[in-house]
């Protein structure tokens, strides 16, 4: 319990989180999934969120400007940068903040792993300084009123 | 906890030697010398770790002794832990969504079977 491990899909080494996941799906339709705004809306955040995209522009360069509103009414700006899309197997963008927030900035690559049929989904955050991860800390803080319903998520995960 | 004490618990946690000297302290205290007897390091520089790392909380230093043994402070890893848990709930709740969400496509794409994993 160094605090370097927290759980077996989950790894922290200093400013890098690591998530993965097995989803029953080819991948072509994951990365459909993570690439079109209608599809995007209908999944991301946790339960009770919901997802405002006002552009979405999936290619180098190109912006994703999207609002969460969270199930306690506040509101999270997120822009996002594209560095790298490589259809259907890799995606990787910046998180910049918004005009109108404090930015925050993290770097995050997704790949896609084709495996059968089905699709392993590796999410790679990578900070890039303490003092960026200290921000990030305070805006998920902000979310701490849908703790009730990560509760009840978590308890349908453990059923699963 | 002050935000500020987190970042410099993340900045002490981003080094190797000092990471893999919490992991040394998790079996029990140990002094410098001991702590310092895997790595190739000088006892300074193994000093230097040992200051950053008491600095952010992370470890506590006796005074009983000359040799001031080292043990760990729970505190700021527990905070640091549960950070990463808040982070990683939030992303298995939004996987859990998007795997509901495919079987759902796939439910709407395929209706001529290929059912069977409705559970």
């Amino acid at each position: 319990m160094a605090g370097i491990k927290s759980s077996p899909d989950t790894e922290i080494s200093a400013r890098e989180l690591v998530f993965t996941r097995v989803f029953n799906a080819p991948r072509e339709l994951v990365f459909k999934a993570w690439t079109e705004p209608e599809h995007v809306a209908q999944w991301w955040g946790p339960n009770g969120f919901t997802t405002t995209i006002y552009e979405m522009d999936v290619r180098p360069g190109g912006v994703w400007r999207f609002v969460m509103h969270g199930p306690d009414g506040v509101d999270y700006k997120n822009k996002i940068i594209y560095n790298e899309v490589v259809k259907p197997e890799r995606l990787a963008y910046s998180h910049t903040g918004d005009a109108n927030s404090e930015p925050v900035h993290f770097q995050v690559t997704v790949t896609f792993a084709g495996k059968g049929g089905k699709t392993e989904l590796t999410m790679r955050t990578v900070f890039e300084t303490a003092a960026e991860l200290n921000r990030v800390v305070k805006e998920y803080g902000a979310v701490e009123g849908a703790k009730q319903h990560l509760g009840r998520l978590e308890k349908h995960l453990a059923n699963m | 906890m002050p935000p500020d004490h987190l970042s410099s618990t993340f900045a002490a946690l981003s080094d190797p030697t000092r990471r893999a000297i919490l992991a040394r302290l998790v079996s029990g205290e140990a002094t410098v010398k001991e702590l310092a007897e895997p790595f190739e390091m000088s006892l300074p520089a193994i000093s230097k770790h040992l200051k950053v790392l008491e600095r952010s909380g992370l470890i506590a230093r006796g005074r009983e002794a000359q040799w001031r043994p080292c043990r760990l402070e729970a505190g700021p890893l527990k905070e640091v832990a549960d950070w990463v848990e808040h982070y990683r709930r939030f992303w298995e709740a939004s996987f859990d969504r998007l795997d509901n969400y495919l079987r759902e496509l796939q439910r709407k794409d395929k209706k001529h079977g290929r059912d069977k994993e409705q559970s």
